[in-house]
């Protein structure tokens, strides 16, 4: 080989090295922001809960350095807590599976509309998301009340003689709940059906098949994946919210989000609220990955 | 007597079903329509209440309760922590979103799976669970000697805790339909990959980047749990401000901060809207 | 001295997993040649583009423009300009943009990039089109923005990935004339990828038919037609038609083994052969009489291809068609002689 090859091979080579090592690091280098955010605000603190939720407590202390598990068993054994734990369950429950009937529904109808009346629909469903948790709250504080609108209207049309008020009741908590998670699941649903071939339906129909059997033989069967994933993540929603049941449910209706702030703002007992949240975390954590292992078995995730 | 029921033909309880859902169908959407706007409506009609107390019916209207908000420091100061605290989470979840989204579209990245996951896992955890860790583990922090604690920053991290995966999942599918090719004729044409993204990428995904950042944006103003655990009296934001007040001082003022709270969310879309509206007319054919 | 060609390719390979995409290419492209890679779908062509303009990385070999080694360089770093498939023109921004970038990449002052971006506009014949959006071109046109595009940066080599093969036919053979035009008035170096064998015959100067990722010959066009040096090529190039027999002492037989009456004048010996012939050199009827090769066949079907009548005919399992000009006098089910020469007939083991 004579000189100049071996120059130039040499400076092939440093070039090559140089630029495969910036292929390596360039994406790190891109992804560190995020990752930064992931598990420095979000990792570190999660752990640190994690821990925290084995120290003891001592009043006027937040919390003294300990290993314990009395935390935990306070939660399962104070029936006050437990039972939130449950209430919470049920609640997050009955609120997505009504969210999920009322959702589907309403997919339904913007699926099969016209494209220029879908726009108005997606309008529709996406005002919840774009107000507060704080203002829907608000609005259903002056909805539901004796001197509400409800009360009002009702009065006035005649249909009640006396001021009625469903304030602080278990009903206005499970509509705010509904509410809040409607358009969640409105626009998994809605996806879910603009996946599905159109045709399909008018070929059920040129069979001669009445609409509502259409939908029992074959919109419904497709849609089952989708329902399962609405309805998993409607549950989720519900039981992470809290201000809402806590606010327009009764005094009595304690929810765990209830329960974590009320240990850590008023009780200040840090390694109560962090067992609480771990708790919470669990058991949406178990919800996804369980609904993932079903999910999988029919559909491919992200690739 | 021949049964005549039978007679009747199949096209016609074809029609009857599909007239009655169609029925149905009206009368659900009314419901669904009422349902969501009976919050919306209320609270923009109690706000022009001229009375003190919340009652219906309201017999007085005036904008009172404007001028009483707009004169109040501290609700126009919680006004202004939210939007300082959403335009920071804006930019902070952003440009990390926007920056790992692209790296996963355009590099190997070893155990992908695995760091989507923990991308995208902030998401899914409940807005309480995030403030009580990020108030117990960074609470009692301080840099030059000021407590991090109640400061915007902390509550901008806070929040991208939720915008930054969101905008990372929207802009890793708005990635995925950019022309390779594009790409590809950038490089070839001399552009290297810093040039290439800023030049040729972004503008290609602009509306993606905006509607992400307007996520942001909106969720950070909106949010108030998060901000219930991190913010003290001075740099609460107005949801915060709103929820503590909700027992005590159950006034139209409250809705009056609903209504301005929306109303700068309609603004920023709005803005998005138009600029939209200009970027389709100049490329138009 | 003799100058460099403008490109180089030695024994390059890149394989993905089990499949050899690129299987030891070694071509060179003199300056001013027009060379085109001619293949089916998988044969490499498009693989072997791309690692020419720094798209994919090497698995082995060497890759020089102009006399400088650029294997594992970006394509940033390499003096070649690409036109893709689908024009890959920057949507948001206008032709006289689109056509600026790779100028400014070069450092070129404004004024330079004005005077380039006026000449290269011209050439392609879009004078007065600077400001347009590619949204509002047509498909030829953005084709044309973007051969302005790689032509205004005079690279070493223009690289051609299949650009015709978006667009309808008669914009296909507009535009392939003016390549041409553009070819000889410029004298441009290019390669040049296509699996459509009419453009590859009608544009190059030379033609490399690439088959499973081997370059199988590289020859001018009237080599490859004329004396193909293998089967896949005669096959791939131009109609044919395949008379698989067995020569035998007595008889010849097909496939099957059923005799079938072809006399062979000037044919191989014993053994099993595929005689080619294409359907153009075939005499069928009376004229058939005179060649020296002659098979007795059933007409099977008519097609009517608009400027020739295609008789399909059988004889056993043999089946072959012959183009003739206007009607042979002959119906579904007649008995007629196919005939051809020796000179026709191209034989394979």
């Amino acid at each position: 080989m004579t000189s100049p090859a071996l120059v130039e091979a040499a400076r092939v080579e440093a070039a090559t090295s140089r630029i495969r090592l910036m292929e390596r690091l360039a994406p790190w280098a891109l992804m560190a922001p995020a990752l930064m955010i992931a598990l420095l605000i979000f990792g570190l603190p999660t752990l640190y809960m994690a821990r925290m939720s084995f120290n003891e407590y001592e009043y006027p202390l937040h919390y003294v350095p300990g290993f314990t598990f009395e935390h935990y068993g306070r939660l399962l054994s104070d029936p006050h807590f437990f039972a939130a734990i449950l209430r919470t369950i049920r609640l997050s429950l009955m609120a997505a599976a009504c969210t999920l009937v009322i959702g589907y529904c309403f997919a339904l109808l913007a699926w099969l509309q016209p494209a220029r009346w879908r726009l108005m629909f997606l309008a529709l469903a996406a005002c919840p998301l774009l107000i507060s948790e704080i203002s829907i709250i608000f609005g259903w504080w002056m909805f539901f009340p004796r001197n509400g609108l409800l009360s009002y209207a009702l009065v006035s049309s005649g249909l009640v003689t006396d001021k009625i008020s469903l304030m602080y009741t278990e009903f206005a908590a499970f509509v705010g709940l509904v509410y809040l998670t409607l358009p969640f699941c409105f626009f998994i649903l809605l996806s879910v059906f603009d996946g599905i071939d159109r045709r399909l339906i008018d070929a059920s129909s040129d069979l001669g098949a009445k609409p509502l059997s259409t939908f029992r033989e074959v919109l419904l069967p497709l849609t089952m994946p989708g329902l399962a994933v609405a309805f998993s993540q409607s549950f989720i929603w519900a039981m992470g919210t809290y201000a809402t049941p806590s606010a327009l449910g009764p005094d009595t209706l304690w929810t765990m989000g209830f329960l974590i702030q009320e240990q850590m703002l008023s009780r200040r007992n840090w390694p109560m609220a962090t067992a609480f949240a771990m708790v919470l975390v669990i058991a949406v954590a178990t919800v996804m990955v369980f609904t993932r292992s079903v999910m999988a078995k029919r559909t491919s995730f992200h690739a | 007597m021949p049964d005549t029921s039978a007679v009747i033909p199949r096209t016609q309880h074809v029609a009857l079903q599909s007239r009655l859902l169609g029925v149905l169908g009206a009368g659900f959407l009314l419901f669904v329509v009422g349902y969501i706007m009976v919050p919306i409506v209320v609270t923009a009609a109690m706000s022009f209440n001229d009375a003190t107390i919340i009652r219906f019916p309201i017999n007085a209207w005036s904008l009172r309760w404007y001028h009483d908000f707009l004169s109040s420091p501290q609700w126009t100061g919680a006004l202004v922590n939210s939007l300082i605290i959403a335009v920071g989470t804006m930019v902070i979840s952003t440009a990390a979103g926007v920056l790992a989204a692209w790296a996963f579209e355009r590099y190997h990245i070893p155990m992908r799976g695995f760091w989507y996951i923990v991308i995208m896992l902030p998401l899914f955890t409940p807005g309480v669970v995030l403030g009580l860790g990020v108030a117990i583990a960074f609470g009692a922090i301080t840099i030059a000697g000021e407590p991090i604690y109640g400061s915007h920053g902390l509550v901008m991290l806070a929040h991208s805790l939720w915008a930054m995966p969101l905008v990372f999942m929207l802009m890793e599918a708005t990635f995925r339909t950019i022309d390779h090719r594009v790409i590809e004729a950038s490089y070839d044409l001399g552009g290297r990959p810093a040039r290439t993204f800023f030049e040729i990428v972004l503008p290609m995904v602009s509306i993606g980047i905006i509607s992400s950042a307007l996520f942001a944006f909106v969720i950070s103003l909106n949010e108030f749990v998060m901000a219930l655990f991190l913010t003290t009296r001075d740099s609460q934001t107005l949801p915060v401000l709103m929820w503590l007040s909700l027992r005590s001082a159950g006034s139209p003022r409250l809705a009056v901060a609903a209504v301005i709270l929306a109303l700068a969310v309609y603004a920023c879309l709005t803005v998005v809207l138009l600029w939209y509206v200009r970027q389709v007319r100049k490329t138009a054919s | 001295m003799a100058a460099n060609p403008a490109l180089e390719l030695d024994r390059i390979c890149r394989r993905y997993g089990p499949v050899v995409a690129v299987d030891n290419v070694s071509l060179a492209v003199s300056q001013g040649e027009f060379l085109t890679l001619l293949g089916p779908s998988g044969s490499g062509k498009t693989s072997t583009l791309r690692l020419v303009g720094g798209f994919e990385k090497l698995d082995r070999g060497q890759v020089r423009v102009d006399g400088v080694r650029v294997d594992h360089l970006p394509p940033y770093q390499r003096d070649t300009a690409t036109i893709f498939q689908s024009g890959a023109l920057f949507p948001h921004k206008s032709v006289a943009e689109n056509i600026a970038y790779g100028l400014r990449m070069r450092a070129m002052s404004r004024a330079d990039i004005g005077e380039r971006l006026r000449q290269v506009l011209d050439v392609v014949r879009l004078a007065g089109y600077e400001d347009r959006y590619p949204s509002q071109l047509s498909g030829g046109q953005k084709q044309r923005v973007a051969l302005a595009r790689s032509l205004a940066v005079r690279p070493a080599i223009l690289l051609f990935d299949e650009p015709l093969s978006a667009l309808d036919l008669s914009l296909r053979l507009q535009l392939r004339g003016e390549i041409k035009r553009l070819h000889d008035e410029l004298g441009f170096s290019a390669i040049y990828v296509t699996h459509d064998q009419g453009e590859a015959m009608a544009m190059s100067d030379r033609v490399a038919v690439m088959n499973k990722g081997r370059v199988e010959q590289v020859d001018s066009p009237e080599a490859i037609y004329y004396q193909p040096a293998s089967e896949f090529i005669y096959t791939f190039i131009g109609e044919s038609c395949c008379l698989p027999v067995r020569i035998e002492a007595t008889a010849v037989r097909d496939e099957t083994g059923a005799a079938v009456a072809l006399e062979l004048g000037h044919g191989p010996g014993e053994g099993a052969w595929r005689l080619y012939v294409r359907p153009a050199q075939f005499k069928v009827g009376t004229a058939a009489s005179q060649c020296e090769n002659r098979l007795k066949a059933r007409v099977a079907f008519i097609e009517f291809l608009g400027n020739v009548y295609r008789y399909h005919l059988t004889a056993g399992s043999i089946e072959l068609f012959c183009d003739h000009l206007g009607k042979a006098g002959l119906k579904v089910g007649d008995e007629a002689l196919v005939g051809w020469n020796k000179p026709d007939m191209t034989v394979f083991a």
